[in-house]
């Protein structure tokens, strides 16, 4: 079976699998949307344990209308928030998303806001899919 | 003079530069951690926009309180609720400190389009009631920005979806309403609780 599923659920209770997932999810914060917005974002380690490289061409969620793989760029003092094609993550590396780079942007939320679920594609296999909380941000 | 003579009075050479370099390095402490201040204060350009209430904001509205100006939009879902997060975090730190005056937050936004008062107070008033959201027309917002060397664009998208570039810089304006300081780059709450007394301070 060449082309196979690589699954992987981030639960925060039972993570205690024998082998490695080939992709994993760490320190994952979703921000809730704020009052009168319709956007939050997504911020995450993504960890690959492969021996080759991984890469995402498209994140969605059953409670978001649209996820997108998105980069903020501040060069020469001016921010640009611009769409990333894909995000490889190399063999046996970690790739952050973090506030300031690299996230995704979560737009128009459906259903109730309690846990987001996130799944990660390339073309059409399933990578991995992340359970979590929105998290309020500390005010 | 021989090559061994030659190595010495290299090393020797470089021995002083860099004595001189921790000299001059160590008598010139960093007062400031992040904020680059402006040689002369100055004034706002004259502009007319509004608040988050619908009220007019203009240059005046900025005298007799310190304010720390951020430019951005509402619908910028990383960077502008980060900044506004840790000017927030910041200001809570110096009241804690007992800071006075303390600095009032202001959000000026560069996407007048979808920023309405009622969205933008909304937008503000999460991170903050005393916080002071700023919209209006694009043309009096050109002077306001221009004025004072901030940049934004609008990018292509469709419909309501797009996004704006603009400064990432933080810009402090004095209780006579003059631009003041500006804190430019990686933000940090640190960075304000420790410089924004001194600068307050300083006056």
């Amino acid at each position: 079976m060449r082309r196979f599923l690589i699954y992987a659920v981030l639960l925060l209770t039972a993570c205690g699998a024998e082998s490695k997932p080939p992709l994993v999810a760490s320190e994952v914060v979703i921000t809730a949307p704020m009052p009168g917005m319709t956007m939050s974002a997504a911020y995450m380690s993504l960890t690959n344990n492969s021996d080759h490289t991984i890469s995402v061409s498209r994140v969605a969620s059953p409670q978001f209308k649209s996820v997108a793989l998105h980069e903020t760029q501040t060069d020469n003092g001016v921010a640009r928030m611009r769409a990333l094609p894909r995000l490889d993550i190399p063999a046996g590396e970690t790739v952050t998303l973090q506030r300031g780079g690299k996230h995704l942007m979560l737009r128009k939320p459906s259903g109730d806001a309690g846990n987001v679920s996130l799944e990660f594609f390339d073309g059409d296999m399933l990578l991995l899919t992340v359970d979590a909380a929105y998290k309020s941000r500390d005010n | 003079m021989g090559p061994k003579n030659f190595l010495v009075a290299i090393v020797a050479a470089v021995a002083l530069a860099v004595g001189i370099f921790a000299a001059v390095r160590l008598q010139a402490p960093a007062e400031y951690k992040a904020a680059f201040v402006l040689p002369a204060p100055t004034p706002l350009p004259e502009f007319s926009l509004i608040d988050q209430y619908g009220d007019v904001v203009n240059a005046e509205t900025f005298r007799n309180r310190w304010s720390l100006v951020f430019f951005g939009f509402t619908h910028c879902p990383d960077i502008c609720p980060a900044t506004l997060q840790i000017l927030a975090t910041a200001r809570k730190e110096l009241e804690a400190a007992g800071q006075d005056p303390l600095p009032q937050i202001v959000l000026v936004s560069v996407d007048p389009e979808r920023d309405g008062p009622e969205q933008l107070r909304k937008y503000v008033e999460y991170f903050g009631k005393d916080n002071l959201g700023v919209t209006g027309n694009i043309d009096e917002l050109r002077k306001l920005t221009s004025g004072l060397g901030i940049y934004f664009e609008k990018q292509s998208g469709t419909g309501d979806d797009y996004a704006v570039d603009h400064s990432a810089a933080v810009l402090l304006m004095n209780s006579d309403g003059h631009f003041h300081a500006l804190f430019s780059g990686q933000h940090d709450v640190e960075n304000f609780v420790h410089d924004l007394p001194l600068l307050v301070a300083g006056r």
